[in-house]
């Protein structure tokens, strides 16, 4: 009930009710919403959710701590299952949440929705972003933008024309550590050096497809209007020529990113390999190796990526730029992350002084205990030094990319990605599936990485 | 019952406890000898140079991280690794076994302290043990044998 009132006495609803007259006792019944602090009601944004899967449901949660918002509508053909799981989460956290099975039918019906989450496989991104954007709304979308080039370029172009803000989900860019890494240890101190050298990888386990519930399948008919030939292939999207981009785009995407961000470059040329060498039910290449090359401002960089869905041996997901004086192995689980010092580097002691960096727990030397023996046989160089980054993210993990977009909305911040940034990433990754089939060293053209 | 009087002459000779205190004596000594040795260290060195420079650094980086007077930090750091070796020997060698028993007690309650006051909670725990060990080698002293200088 008191969500009720709460979302009657938003700005436009008063502002277009002009019941001036009620005003007085609608803003007294909504005191109390002010009193516990879930922020201003002026600054409340009406957001609708399209795509209530396993993503839209972690999407969920991610906002479910963020102040402010009012779910008023979710998508999702699925409604036997996703759409029913998505709306009763969002019930549950006070939405007055309405169900839809057709996104056009959603944009059009709800007219007061300030923002779309979009959280549909790939092949759907820039339709749905296209046509929200158009119906005046902001946009988040989830990463890949789309299973295709031109796919992302029309969502930069009509996000361009229609002056709406466009987020793509890459929420490592919102992340604190991420951020503090770019912003304090690569640019401001130059920690590494010269980056010669990215090596990356997110390796997971086999896995089987994902199967159907009883009783929730989805029609034939609807299916096939959406796009589906199966429900299998419905569930495994990601695996499927024209309906996602493989592993590379659903894992290697989120990292590649963080290859040019960092580096502040994109890549000239790509060489790759993969291949089905595992599933039978796929199309999509199970493994991936690529090497790009850059040409940034400090000399050329050559970076490895790769993404193994048969193994998890390897060491988890990371990003590892390495350098003259030093590495950093990034990694969005905090335990992978390491700042590496090279011998030769001049003393961090200062940047430790200024808790600008840890010194890693295991190798940490206190004050008064005795520096450990280094000494190492003569061809090897001795050990990295290693150090932590003391800053953690304590929040879901896109949160602070979602707060991002939502601030941005009430002109607070600045998008962290937005869509023409997000296309340069689209372009190096879908490159990569372009190499294997080619197999030999693919260039990119500037033109790839702009609209 | 000629079993009982063989098993009552074992007894006699080193019982539980006896042979319990020999264990706790042994380890402190070489305890003691080995950290003690291993201030003496540095990049796989020894020498007396080095326990001075290993002691300083001890005293100023506890002073440095504590509301410890930098006097007093260097009181207790500079004659501690010769009161270590020296214990060792005490302690192995049986010479006035109680005695260094308590003086094994409080130079453990000195690095514990030390420890404290720089916040530093797997080294109190670590000292605590060690601390226990000499508490319950002093309960048993009277159960020492092979002592080459009794209390």
């Amino acid at each position: 009930m008191k969500n009720v009132l709460a979302n009657s006495v938003d700005r436009r609803s008063f502002l277009k009710s002009g019941l001036a007259g009620g005003a007085g006792l609608m803003l007294s019944n909504s005191l109390p919403h002010f009193a516990v602090g879930q922020g201003s009601k002026m600054n409340d944004l009406n957001v609708a959710l399209i795509g209530t899967g396993a993503q839209g449901q972690v999407l969920i949660q991610a906002c479910s701590n963020i102040p402010g918002l009012n779910f008023v509508a979710a998508c999702d053909i699925w409604d036997k299952y996703n759409l029913r799981r998505g709306v009763g989460i969002l019930r549950s956290q006070k939405h007055q949440t309405k169900p839809y099975t057709d996104f056009r039918e959603l944009l059009e019906k709800e007219q007061d929705i300030d923002a779309v989450i979009v959280a549909t496989p790939d092949f759907w991104h820039a339709p749905i972003t296209n046509e929200a954007l158009r119906a005046g709304k902001h946009v988040y979308c989830e990463k890949m933008m789309s299973n295709t080039h031109e796919g992302a370029v029309s969502m930069v172009k009509t996000a361009a024309e229609t002056g709406k803000l466009l987020q793509i989900g890459h929420q490592r860019r919102s992340n604190p550590r991420y951020l503090y890494v770019k912003e304090n240890l690569l640019d401001a101190h130059k920690l590494c050096g010269r980056i010669t050298n990215i090596n990356g990888q997110w390796n997971r386990a086999v896995s089987e497809d994902l199967g159907v519930p009883r009783r929730t399948e989805i029609d034939d008919e609807t299916l096939k209007k959406w796009g589906y030939k199966s429900m299998h292939q419905f569930r495994n999207w990601r695996w499927f020529k024209g309906l996602g981009g493989g592993p590379i785009s659903d894992l290697g995407a989120h990292q590649i990113d963080i290859y040019s961000w960092f580096l502040g470059a994109n890549p000239k040329a790509v060489t790759a390999s993969g291949g089905v060498d595992y599933y039978t039910s796929h199309e999509w290449h199970d493994n991936v190796m690529a090497i790009y090359e850059y040409d940034t401002a400090s000399g050329p960089v050559r970076a490895f990526y790769q993404v193994l869905t048969t193994t998890s041996a390897g060491g988890g997901y990371f990003e590892y730029f390495m350098g003259t004086e030093g590495a950093i192995k990034m990694s969005e689980n905090p335990k992978y992350t390491t700042v590496f010092r090279e011998a030769r580097a001049p003393d961090w002691g200062s940047l430790v002084s200024q808790g600008l960096i840890k010194r890693k727990g295991e190798e940490e030397v206190r004050p008064w205990e005795k520096p450990k023996n280094t000494a190492v046989d003569v061809r090897e160089t001795a050990a990295l030094d290693a150090y932590e980054v003391p800053v953690a993210l304590d929040k879901y993990i896109h949160q602070p990319h979602l707060e991002n977009f939502f601030n941005t909305i009430r002109g607070e911040e600045t998008l962290n990605c937005p869509g023409h940034e997000a296309l340069q990433t689209e372009a190096a990754v879908l490159k990569v599936n372009e190499a294997i089939d080619a197999q030999r060293r693919l260039t990119f053209s500037p033109d790839d990485f702009h609209a | 019952m000629s079993d009982r009087n063989n098993s009552s002459t074992s007894s006699d000779w080193c019982d539980s406890q006896c042979w319990s205190f020999l264990g706790f004596r042994l380890f402190l000594a070489f305890r003691w000898f080995f950290a003690g040795l291993d201030k003496f260290e540095l990049d796989g060195s020894y020498s007396f140079a080095n326990y001075y420079v290993n002691m300083d650094r001890m005293a100023t980086g506890i002073a440095g991280s504590s509301i410890l007077p930098l006097w007093s930090t260097k009181v207790f750091a500079l004659p501690s690794g010769y009161l270590m070796l020296l214990l060792s020997l005490t302690l192995l060698l049986g010479i006035k076994i109680r005695l260094s028993l308590i003086v094994s007690l409080f130079l453990y309650l000195g690095l514990t302290v030390g420890m404290m006051a720089v916040n530093e909670n797997s080294g109190i725990a670590w000292l605590a043990i060690h601390l226990l060990i000499s508490v319950m080698a002093l309960q048993m002293v009277k159960s020492a044998k092979w002592v080459l200088w009794k209390d």
